[in-house]
């Protein structure tokens, strides 16, 4: 398993390197000058050159792409045109709000999703099933944005129970009553991602649950439960844990719209932000830090498989 | 005799209650936290011209010169200015004891490092300085400006903060250039010091207790100010209807750029107050007139003639509380407004534009339009007027970008024949950017190069609106640009905040507001 890891890391270098030279040559194939935008629409020509001469963008591509590469994989991704400070710091600030949300939203997905799931392929076609697909089709197709302004409205706005947007730091100011304002945004996140789990979760258990050693292990007079936990539910849960991986990905990185509706200094959207700026020192960073994620998160989910189910090996 | 007495002594009573009210009512306290629709870039006033960055950097730094509710210059760290030799030597006498926030007194020395650094690096600097020749201290108090020919309009060119000529310390000065300064030197002498920028989510700004607050009463920008609140927060909230839950949960207490469509609801909403903005802004469409098609003045012409303003205004801004159909480039209210050649807006006239597009050798070549989706409003004007055109015979090719694309894009005059933006309000027409040779449109004829120097040398304000109408007229006769009407802004604000009257100025200042 060691080796099957440390292969596995290795994979890492050429994966960047690669999506590296993509994102910087779309960067800077989009059309579009961070210069003007900082300096406004007032701006003349002349300006707008002398700024980007001070920035070192009129710099060839390849010494720019060279320079960052350089600095990338010693850990400096340079400096955020726009902020004007380090990448690293940019990406760090904002940091905390995307993992206490995907983190959050994590866990209310599994308390929601599987159980859900596991209940409902258990009471197949029963009017709890039912009841659950019928919930799991609603929060799907509600859209995100809605259901974000909508839970506002009536938690901060008419019931005042829970503030409306923002999120001061817990870190810094060491105060756990700031998540609280994770509440609303969790809320919104889990449920469309909860309806993805409970889908699964319940179409993985009714397929395990007609394979024959399910019929042999009820045949030799196991109780039920042991049944859907020991036999059913740990050998449909390997489809559940790679999507649950993917998920927790999406949430790190791509809660736009719930990160707009709800004011939250989260990575989703500096990306926006930062193409609309053309700040490509950020957009560069972020996703350079993504696909690390990315791949160490898709290495975590492999090698669970190995835990849930001990037929799968790493040699 | 004694009714008399009695009276006068209720009297008394009820005059002391209510300047008792009154007093309390100005306590000074509390933090105002501010929705605003973005972070802004940086808060250097002088390379930046961004209207988030001058809403929150106003309160930190101060100029020379700022308006007042007439949009006239008047002092603000000057104490006063002599003219001499017919218009070509300025001295400019400063306030004393004024301090920076970093405890330093404000000298000429300070004057003279901003002014410079704003003349060459700042975005407006140089129009103001292509006729100064220098600018020296003249003693500790007073700083000596050298005009190689008169400029009339230097009072407001230093008096407009917005990418204007703000003062910082020398030694900061003299160190910056092009590349806005950093936060940890964003050191004024304003009502407001600079105390924390939490990426992505505030701007934060302290009350400046040792303030030196000038003694003449506060009108508009000038005069006395007085900082009540204990601090600023301006936190970025761009989801307009995040801005509006946020204030009626108590969560914000001021929020800017509501939508139109929504002005009727807000105004019936007793949670909330509305405050239209003075300032007017515009959109205008900008003719390519160094290459292609619209070099063709008659063309240009017969595109005027195409459009009315009404329903591009009427989709793009709602209720008619939030725009005029004003032909006058400047606003109504201001000293500028001419009714030079406005018979020529918003006609609306298609066989006539039809006949000057013929006149013009038009044969439905293709008219490549630049539009962004960026903002609402220029994307639903660009989408009206491209129909009118169409209608009138015009073979429109309209191409959306988002704003940083259209903003280089329009650099390139091979690549397109009309693009739309907007401008905003500007207290004296030389700030117009349309009459720089330099920016996208290109206008530079003999004709309006005449007349804006003639503009720039009058030293008479009469003299000064006698040929801004004249230019006017040019306007719309060489038609470098096409207004579409005036329209203004609109922010809500919490009841509880006091001193802001039925509007707020262009930019809204928290100077002399407080909470009840």
């Amino acid at each position: 398993m060691w080796v099957y890891t440390f292969r596995r890391l290795l994979t890492i270098i050429p994966t960047l390197l690669v999506a590296s030279i993509i994102i910087f040559s779309f960067m800077h194939l989009m059309p579009g000058d961070p210069a003007a935008v900082m300096l406004g629409t007032n701006a003349t020509p002349e300006q707008v050159e002398r700024l980007r001469t001070q920035m070192g963008l009129n710099r060839p591509i390849y010494i720019q792409f060279l320079t960052w590469i350089r600095g990338a994989f010693v850990g400096d991704l340079g400096e955020s045109i726009f902020f004007q400070s380090p990448v690293m710091s940019v990406i760090r600030s904002r940091a905390e709000t995307s993992i206490l949300i995907a983190f959050f939203s994590m866990i209310l997905i599994l308390t929601i999703g599987v159980p859900v799931g596991v209940i409902s392929a258990v009471k197949n076609n029963t009017p709890l099933d039912q009841f659950s697909m019928g919930f799991a089709m609603l929060a799907a197709s509600i859209p995100t944005f809605w259901l974000g302004l909508n839970l506002m409205i009536i938690f901060s706005v008419n019931l005042g129970w829970l503030p409306s947007s923002g999120f001061p730091s817990v870190i810094e100011s060491g105060n756990l009553m700031n998540l609280k304002y994770l509440i609303l945004p969790c809320l919104t996140l889990a449920a469309p991602n909860s309806a993805l789990i409970i889908r699964l979760t319940r179409s993985s258990m009714l397929d395990v649950m007609s394979e024959e050693y399910v019929k042999t292990a009820r045949a030799k007079g196991l109780k039920e439960s042991e049944v859907v936990i020991k036999h059913i539910f740990r050998n449909a849960i390997i489809s559940v844990v790679s999507a649950l991986g993917f998920t927790f990905i999406a949430l790190l990185s791509g809660t736009v719209v719930t990160e707009t509706v709800f004011s939250l200094p989260g990575v989703g959207s500096l990306v926006v932000q930062s193409v609309l700026r053309r700040d490509y020192p950020v957009i560069q960073g972020v996703i350079f830090v993504v696909v690390i994620l990315y791949v160490l998160i898709n290495l975590l989910t492999d090698l669970s498989y190995g835990f849930l189910d001990p037929r799968i090996t790493y040699d | 005799m004694r009714k008399n007495l009695t009276l006068s002594l209720i009297l008394v009573l009820l005059i002391s209650l209510i300047f008792s009210v009154n007093l309390f009512a100005q306590e000074k306290g509390g933090t105002l936290r501010y929705a605003m629709i973005d972070t802004p870039p940086s808060l250097d006033q002088q390379v930046v011209t961004s209207d988030l960055a001058t809403i929150i950097a106003q309160h930190i730094f101060e100029g020379l010169y700022t308006f007042n509710s007439q949009y006239a210059p008047v002092p603000m760290l000057a104490e006063g200015s002599m003219v001499k030799e017919d218009g070509r030597l300025v001295t400019i006498n400063l306030r004393q004891e004024v301090t920076f926030h970093n405890g330093k007194e404000m000298t000429s020395e300070d004057v003279v490092a901003s002014l410079k650094r704003w003349g060459e690096f700042g975005v407006r600097g140089p129009v103001l300085f292509n006729y100064i020749e220098a600018v020296e201290a003249n003693g500790s108090y007073a700083v000596d400006l050298h005009f190689s020919e008169p400029f009339s309009a230097w009072q407001s060119m230093l008096a407009f903060i917005n990418g204007g000529p703000v003062i910082l310390p020398s030694e900061i000065m003299e160190n910056a250039d092009e590349r806005p300064i950093s936060p940890e030197d964003y050191i004024g002498t304003g009502p407001y010091e600079f105390t924390r920028w939490d990426t992505g989510r505030f701007i934060q700004l302290s009350r400046y207790e040792d303030y030196a607050a000038r003694s003449d009463q506060a009108d508009g920008y000038g005069g006395e100010r007085i900082a009540y609140f204990d601090e600023l927060r301006f936190i970025p909230v761009s989801e307009v209807g995040t801005r509006i839950n946020g204030l009626r949960a108590g969560d914000y207490d001021y929020a800017e750029s509501m939508q139109g469509d929504l002005y009727e609801d807000l105004k019936a909403d007793d949670r909330v107050n509305v405050l239209v903005n003075q300032g007017a802004q515009f959109g205008e469409v900008f003719f390519n007139q160094k290459q292609g098609i619209m070099t063709n003045k008659k063309l240009r012409q017969a595109i005027l003639a195409a459009v009315d303003m009404e329903p591009v205004m009427q989709a793009a801004h709602g209720h008619p509380d939030l725009w005029d159909l004003n032909g006058s480039i400047m606003p109504e209210k201001t000293i500028w407004y001419s009714e030079a050649a406005i018979e020529k807006y918003s006609r609306g006239d298609a066989e006539l534009a039809r006949k000057l597009a013929e006149e013009a050798g038009y044969n439905g070549e293709r008219i490549r339009y630049m539009a962004t989706t960026s903002y609402q409003t220029m994307y639903d004007s660009s989408v009206v007027i491209a129909q009118q055109l169409s209608e009138a015979g015009f073979n429109i090719d309209l191409q959306i970008y988002d704003w940083a694309t259209l903003a280089s894009r329009r650099n390139d005059p091979e690549v397109w024949d009309l693009f739309y933006t907007w401008h905003g309000f500007v207290p004296d027409p030389i700030l117009y950017t349309f009459l720089s040779p330099t920016y996208p449109g290109w206008w530079d004829t003999a004709k309006k190069r005449l007349l804006v120097n003639n503009f720039t040398q009058a030293m008479e304000q009469e003299e000064r609106v006698e040929i801004w109408s004249e230019l006017q007229e040019e306007i719309y006769d060489h038609v470098p640009i096409l207004k579409t009407g005036d329209n203004y802004t609109y922010d809500i604000v919490v009841p509880e905040v006091k001193g802001f009257g039925e509007t707020s100025l262009i930019w809204p200042k928290f100077w002399n507001i407080w909470f009840e």
